[in-house]
């Protein structure tokens, strides 16, 4: 009886993954990531959003091997791709506004140079 | 119940099989030190602390996660997923961070700017003032001042075709001139004289002299001198400024003056 259970245990560890259930809800959460990270600008050939993209691809056929825990996986870091993709987005656009702004300012003071 | 024993060994033997799979190994090892040294870096750093403190939680969560997984047999893989998220909500945390940070020195640097702007306004306003009075000098260096009249400014024979009362185009600079001295004194008011010379009767001299007085004053009002500014009055051969004796002398009494009041509006006295 010890020795099957040890056996089993044994076997169980091994399938691990096909224990795990189905993510639903990180499939969901990594598809909403990537949909922000696209909808604040973040290129669909820019490193980290590439990343998340064919991670989330990955997943989709380990989902459809049944292979529940790679799935899981895959998914997990896509969604933290997908999020740094919309974050360095974010900090792009910022740097930008601050570079625009310093160029008005320094505009303005040479123009009051000019003027005084 | 039974004994903790006999649960743990399917659990211990597990670990046998898994541990053939996979020691930890090296990579691990370099996953790991590479997330803890990221996630040191943002926790100690206050900004990162202040514009992402989830993040940087997460970070740190993960990374216990991985470290906690790294004692075990065979979780190589979910160790150096933990690393993994780990890092990339540390680099997401300071993603976060940065663009705050802009924002915040965006939002003061715009107020550098309104004051910059207003600053520029105000300096460019001054040297529309200071140009307005150079409008004003240019203006005044054609007047004369006239003891009993005040400010004169004189509109010569050449103005006009002889007995004709039409301007020519060669009287537009210096009215266009006095049109925008008005306008930047809109105070002023002025009279507007017209002159002939002795030659031919007295009554036509006086219609001539008054028709190129009303000549000049239709071409201010044309310019956008309001009406109620322009007295018009004409002489005839009156008050000649030289003997009508010689022809130099007819043409300088052939002219239109122009009398400015003082910046009040109060105009000199009218010749009797």
């Amino acid at each position: 009886m010890n020795k099957r259970l040890m056996i089993a245990g044994a076997l169980l560890a091994l399938a691990g993954c096909a224990t795990d259930p189905v993510p639903d809800e990180q499939l969901r959460l990594t598809e909403q990531a990537i949909e922000q990270a696209r909808a604040v600008g973040a290129a669909d050939d820019s490193v980290p959003l590439a990343d998340a993209l064919s991670k989330a691809a990955r997943a989709r056929a380990d989902l459809a091997d049944q292979n529940n825990k790679a799935a899981r996986m895959a998914l997990e870091q896509a969604e933290l791709d997908a999020r740094l993709a919309e974050a360095n987005e974010l900090t792009r656009k910022s740097r930008e506004q601050l570079a625009q702004m310093n160029a008005r300012i320094q505009r303005l003071h040479k123009q009051l140079g000019d003027v005084q | 119940m039974k004994p903790a024993s006999t649960l743990l060994r399917p659990v211990l033997g597990a670990w046998l099989v898994l541990g053939l799979a996979g020691c930890a190994n090296h990579a691990t090892d370099e996953a790991l030190a590479q997330a803890s040294a990221k996630f040191q870096a943002v926790r100690d750093n206050t900004e990162v602390l202040r514009h992402a403190p989830k993040d940087v939680i997460r970070a740190g969560e993960s990374l216990a996660r991985a470290e906690r997984l790294s004692g075990y047999w065979g979780a190589n893989g979910d160790v150096r997923h933990y690393a993994y998220l780990s890092m990339r909500y540390t680099d997401i945390a300071l993603a976060h961070s940065e663009a705050a940070a802009n924002l915040d020195q965006l939002q003061r640097r715009g107020l550098e700017r309104e004051r910059l702007q207003l600053a520029l306004r105000e300096s460019k306003l001054l040297s529309v003032q200071r140009q307005g009075q150079w409008f004003e000098d240019q203006l005044l260096a054609l007047t004369t001042t006239d003891a009993d009249r005040g400010l004169v400014l004189t509109l010569g024979d050449v103005l006009f075709d002889t007995g004709e009362a039409d301007l020519k185009p060669s009287a537009n600079r210096t009215l266009l001139k006095l049109v925008q001295f008005l306008q930047m004194n809109p105070r002023r008011v002025i009279r507007i004289e017209g002159y002939t010379d002795s030659t031919g009767a007295a009554e036509d001299n006086l219609k001539l002299s008054r028709d190129r007085a009303q000549a000049v004053a239709d071409m201010l009002v044309d310019l956008g001198v309001e009406e109620r500014r322009i007295e018009v009055e004409g002489y005839g051969d009156q008050y000649p400024v030289e003997a009508n004796a010689t022809e130099r002398g007819r043409a300088l009494n052939r002219r239109v003056e122009i009398v400015i009041s003082d910046r009040a509006g109060a105009l000199g006295e009218k010749r009797q």
